[in-house]
């Protein structure tokens, strides 16, 4: 669904009804208001919706009708709008007391029933256009003003305006120079919402009765209809159909405005989901090679759709880990890494493609397997330990549920088996084998990686991927970590392939560090090649800018 | 847990004021509109009363005391269970709103349920596939759907299903007399439209939200470990995915019972359906102006009470709040 779509659809419907509205008494055919012809008539060349229960022209009042429903429903709307952007600009900017009771207001008129809430106020208020504008508004200028108050707070944590309040900038200089124009934004959808709910409701209160008998509105004739049982006959096509589908195309006008709206607000609902690409081309029987190396990259060449072209992020990289070897990955953001990690796991995203090369996960050529078998391989053969420590966890899963789904998906394994299994990986990563009954949110940083670790041990990989596994954990954690890291290779013999930005990591547990800069692999070497003779201008950089404590001499 | 205490109790204080609002909201109109309050107790059949009559009738219900004195005596009243006398039924309105009451609650449960399950199912399923023409066709037939008037879906559902095809009756909940499994029958017959009106008209408001939901779900990095460990993608979007897009619409599912309960007052006259919005509809008509308030106190009542329900079991569906760190 296009954005752009949307709001050009909603926006022709609008003016279409809008000179339908204006035009009415020239395009009606009748004065909706006079008896045209005899009661109760079928469609007709004269009339071509037929009458009503007084021989009132239906198609004359279709048309005049457009007039009553859009004005209500702008005029609620546009009161409501404002009042409720008044209520959230002062309530969100002053704060404090004030803030207090407009809130508790709006959340009490939010949380009274609307329609009864209207209809209750309208009944004592009596039938009319003006009063049906008020009370619509009445009702819903409480949403409006809830919003636009979160918008204004969350403005409010801004630097400059933080910063002309330290400078002593009062409300009135504040309010219409920096906050009224970066919130006005948010007041159009808000109105085209407002509108949407407002032409309901004033549909509503018409169909109940409620509505002004001397300027007909949709509703006003299909509550005609309804008394008059016109459901019960065939004149529901030309008396029921007409008026509710009118009401129908205009609210949904409104909403494919609001609609767009959002969708711009929020690019990621126009994304298409991230999810691997279906591929067909099945090489599924490789016989596993015991010798093969853990990972063999060869060639690799991967390039990324964009709007303007192609966008190639790994050129020609070759990379080998051997069984029990670690190899470290350095390199700024967007140099490549994780173009690379995604590559070995076959989690490419749809828009990239491998151009040339090869990758061999254990013997497995994974830039040929189909979509079933890499997800068979995938956290079987090779797992990824990945960046985000603090979110990578189900928040609403057991640790022991999350590492049992990881067993069960590759293994066919009763539930007791995986239960002990995510206790003895729990144990291996140095962690409480209670924990399995513990939810992500009771554990601390550095315990959720190392959750994530067994999570990834589950099914004794051959090749680990380890993306930034410190990210985002404190240094003493950072270490905790890495020792883990190095303590499991010596135990399970574990192939790693560690990503990294951060040199000294690397220098820590890798064998061998490869450096990429713009997608090739500018130097590969041990470490100790690396740190103390690098080659390479950038590696040199790279190793400059790491600050170092040289032993006095 | 007092953790759960504090976050339940200012909730519980909210509620108390709505509830303390629509009373009072309630009090006020009779005093606010223009008029006479006995007009509004009688239903304008006080219209032509001579002045004598009128003193007496205001001395009777008090109106000649002071307005602390009468808001006082109303708030003994509502204690006591009073909500005054229908004119209508000549009925405590009491008793009018508890026959009515069970059918409403009935048919708004269940469209709240269906609305809740089919909403949330082709939500999720516009997200998995976001971006391609299937989400685009499920986004526009639902907003659609959402622009339609309720009333209006229930008027065409009749026309076609009833009328036309004479699969099911076009109104009423229940026959007069009979027992058994044929009276539940009929009864599950003639709930059968009303019901489709209600749910059809409220799902599309889950739609958009567990559409909403699940996108931003799917983007967080706990799915993309999930495939990166080799899980199946059914399980990730069913187990990991919809688990926690659930959350959020959960707590939406309160507001949507106001939507449909305000569904309810008109999609129930359209059927003639005995439940609450049906009697709300009733008064308006020969505006019996001390059952319209009573219902229109009860509908809020009923909300805050679900209000609090989904307060107290929220807890059962997120271990975050459940279980203190």
């Amino acid at each position: 669904m296009r954005a752009r779509g949307a709001a050009a659809v909603g926006l022709g419907i609008l003016a279409a009804l809008v000179v339908v509205a204006l035009a009415a008494p020239l395009l009606a055919p009748y004065d909706p208001t006079v008896r045209a012809g005899r009661p109760f008539a079928a469609p007709s060349a004269a009339h071509l919706l037929g009458t009503n229960d007084v021989g009132h022209d239906l198609l004359s009042e279709l048309i005049y009708g457009t007039q009553a429903s859009l004005l209500v429903g702008t005029v609620a709307a546009l009161a409501a709008t404002v009042i409720g952007s008044v209520v959230g600009l002062v309530a969100g900017y002053v704060r404090g007391a004030i803030d207090t009771v407009l809130m508790r207001l709006v959340d009490v008129v939010l949380s009274l029933p609307v329609l009864p809430l209207t209809i209750v106020i309208g009944v004592f208020a009596g039938p009319g256009l003006v009063t049906q504008v008020v009370v619509i508004a009445t009702v819903i200028w409480a949403g409006v003003a809830r919003e636009l108050r979160a918008q204004v707070l969350s403005l409010r944590e801004r630097d400059h305006i933080q910063a002309l309040q330290a400078m002593g900038a009062r409300a009135w200089y504040v309010l219409p120079r920096h906050v009224v124009p970066a919130v006005a934004p948010i007041v159009v959808p808000q109105f085209v919402l407002a509108v949407r709910t407002a032409i309901l409701l004033e549909a509503a209160l018409a169909f109940l009765g409620l509505g002004d008998i001397t300027a007909k509105s949709w509703g006003t004739m299909l509550s005609l209809a309804q008394a008059r049982s016109a459901f019960l006959t065939d004149a529901w096509l030309w008396w029921v159909v007409p008026p509710g589908l009118a009401i129908a195309v205009t609210v949904l006008a409104f909403a494919l405005l609001g609609f767009a709206f959002e969708e711009w607000a929020r690019p990621a609902l126009r994304m298409p989901a991230a999810r691997p690409a279906r591929r067909r081309s099945a090489v599924m029987a490789v016989p596993v090679d015991a010798d093969a190396p853990a990972l063999h990259i060869a060639g690799l060449t991967v390039e990324y759709r964009t709007d303007r072209g192609p966008v190639r992020a790994v050129e020609s990289v070759d990379l080998t880990v051997a069984r029990g070897e670690v190899v470290g990955l350095v390199g700024e953001s967007g140099s490549g890494k994780s173009t690379i990690a995604a590559a070995a796991l076959g989690l490419l995203p749809p828009a990239a493609t491998i151009t040339a090369g090869i990758v061999d996960v254990a013997g497995e050529p994974v830039s040929t397997m189909s979509a079933a078998a890499l997800r068979a391989l995938r956290g079987d053969r090779v797992a990824l330990v990945p960046q985000e420590a603090m979110s990578a966890l189900d928040p609403v899963r057991t640790i022991g549920s999350q590492i049992v789904g990881v067993v069960t998906a590759h293994r066919t394994v009763g539930r007791a088996a995986a239960r002990d299994r995510a206790a003895e990986l729990l144990g291996l990563v140095d962690l409480d084998p209670a924990l399995v009954r513990a939810y992500p949110h009771q554990l601390s940083g550095g315990m959720r990686q190392r959750a994530v670790i067994a999570m990834a041990l589950a099914n004794d990989p051959a090749l680990l991927i380890a993306d930034e596994p410190t990210s985002g954990l404190d240094v003493l954690v950072q270490g905790e970590v890495l020792d883990l890291l190095d303590r499991l290779r010596e135990r399970l013999g574990l192939a790693m392939l560690v990503i990294s930005h951060d040199l000294p990591v690397l220098e820590r547990i890798a064998d061998r560090i490869a450096v990429l800069q713009a997608g090739s692999v500018v130097e590969i070497g041990p470490v100790a090649a690396i740190t103390y003779a690098p080659e390479h201008p950038h590696t040199r950089t790279l190793v400059a800018a790491v600050p170092r404590l040289v032993p006095a001499s | 847990m007092p953790s759960r205490l504090r976050v339940l109790l200012p909730r519980v204080g909210q509620y108390l004021l709505v509830g303390w609002a629509a009373a009072t909201l309630n009090f006020a109109l009779p005093h606010l509109a223009p008029g006479d309050p006995v007009d509004y107790l009688y239903a304008g059949e006080t219209l032509g009363l001579a002045p004598e009559l009128r003193e007496q009738i205001r001395a009777g219900y008090g109106l000649d005391r002071s307005i602390p004195e009468q808001y006082g005596a109303f708030w003994a009243g509502l204690a006591r269970g009073e909500l005054g006398t229908s004119v209508q039924y000549n009925r405590p309105v009491v008793d009018v709103l508890m026959d009515h009451l069970p059918w409403t609650v009935v048919l708004v449960g269940l469209a709240t349920v269906a609305s809740f399950v089919i909403g949330t199912a082709l939500g999720a399923w516009a997200a998995w596939h976001r971006g391609t023409r299937r989400d685009a066709g499920a986004v526009v037939a639902m907003l659609a759907l959402g622009s339609m008037p309720g009333f209006w879906i229930g008027m065409i559902l009749i026309a076609v299903f009833a009328v036309a095809l004479g699969w099911f009756p076009s109104y009423g909940a229940a026959p007069p007399d009979g027992s058994g499994i044929a009276w539940l029958g009929d009864v599950a017959a003639r709930m059968a439209l009303p019901l489709a009106t209600l749910t059809l008209a409220g799902c599309a408001g889950v739609f958009m939200l567990a559409r909403a939901t699940m996108t931003t779900v799917l983007d967080e990095p706990f799915v993309r470990l999930a495939r990166a460990m080799g899980l199946p993608e059914w399980r990730i979007a069913i187990g990991h995915a919809l688990r926690n897009a659930v959350l959020p619409i959960y707590t939406y599912l309160t507001l949507e019972l106001g939507v449909l309960l305000s569904g309810a007052v008109v999609v129930e006259s359209v059927f003639a359906y005995p439940g609450l919005g049906r009697l709300i509809f009733e008064a308006v008509t020969v505006r019996d102006y001390p059952l319209l308030q009573g219902a229109f106190l009860l509908v809020t009542v009923g909300i805050i009470a679900a209000n609090l329900l989904a307060d107290l079991t929220y807890p059962l569906l997120d271990p975050r709040v459940r279980v203190a760190a």
